[in-house]
């Protein structure tokens, strides 16, 4: 009989996996094919509206602005996204999605929509809303353990700790 | 209440072209009382191309949420005259 946590981090290694498949299987099998799970990725991030910039899109995404120009490129290439300068401040660039692109999105939206539907449809009320609690509590802190990497504070606090370790080994 | 009557008219026109266009049909063919998925059904695909034809020309937005409140032809028209009364 596998320990609780073990069965929860299977559980949780297992959904990770299995929803990045279905998008993947999703998106092989429907209108667009031609993008990776990533690049559709990358249209949510710039989202169907307003028009966004480079910056803000790859702070989002997690990435460098370097590889997010490397993204771009390709989904400009295949139709996907407008890129263009900024009117007032040449150094802005502003990216944002075509029709195909929007279309990619929504349906991608509609897509996650659908499955959470279909899940929290074998629950009752009280328990969608106990369930959707739980699955908040998980993200929040899964978030903050992400966070913990992200701040510079903690690369210097991980720095100073191996500056000490380091002293302490020496003597 | 002549203005919102004219309003009303000129919102039915561009949305029922709008579909027609959508669904490569005759404007003649579609009526404000059609439901949009049962009557005309209208894929998932077709109803993106719809919603997003009504964002770009109206300069609105439908999210997921509002589109779940529309069953008919008439009940986007509506929810249009409300978004572009604001």
């Amino acid at each position: 009989m596998p320990s609780e946590e073990e069965q929860m981090s299977k559980a949780l290694v297992r959904i990770f996996e299995n929803v990045v498949l279905t998008e993947e299987k999703s998106l092989q099998a429907g209108y667009f094919k031609d993008l990776s799970i990533a690049e559709m990725h990358t249209l949510t991030a710039i989202g169907p509206y307003e028009a966004r910039t480079m910056t803000n899109t790859a702070e989002d995404l997690g990435i460098t602005t370097g590889t997010l120009t490397v993204a771009i490129d390709r989904l400009v290439k295949k139709g996907y996204v407008h890129r263009e300068r900024d009117k007032r401040d040449k150094r802005i660039v502003r990216i944002s999605l075509t029709h195909t692109g929007k279309l990619a999105c929504r349906m991608h939206s509609k897509f996650q929509r659908v499955l959470a539907k279909h899940i929290l449809a074998g629950y009752d009320e009280k328990d969608r809303k106990h369930l959707i609690n739980l699955v908040d509590e998980i993200d929040k802190y899964v978030e903050q353990q992400l966070k913990r990497y992200d701040s510079s504070e903690n690369i210097r606090a991980t720095a100073s700790q191996v500056a000490q370790d380091a002293i302490k080994e020496k003597n | 209440m002549a203005d919102l009557d004219h309003r009303k008219a000129e919102v039915t026109d561009d949305v029922i072209r709008m579909l027609a266009e959508t669904l490569e049909i005759s404007p003649e063919e579609i009526t404000p009382d059609l439901e949009v998925n049962v009557d005309l059904q209208l894929d998932s695909l077709q109803l993106y191309e719809f919603v997003i034809a009504i964002e770009e020309f109206y300069n609105v937005r439908l999210p997921d949420e509002l589109l779940d409140q529309v069953k008919t032809v008439d009940d986007m028209i509506d929810v249009i005259i409300k978004l572009t009364s604001k």
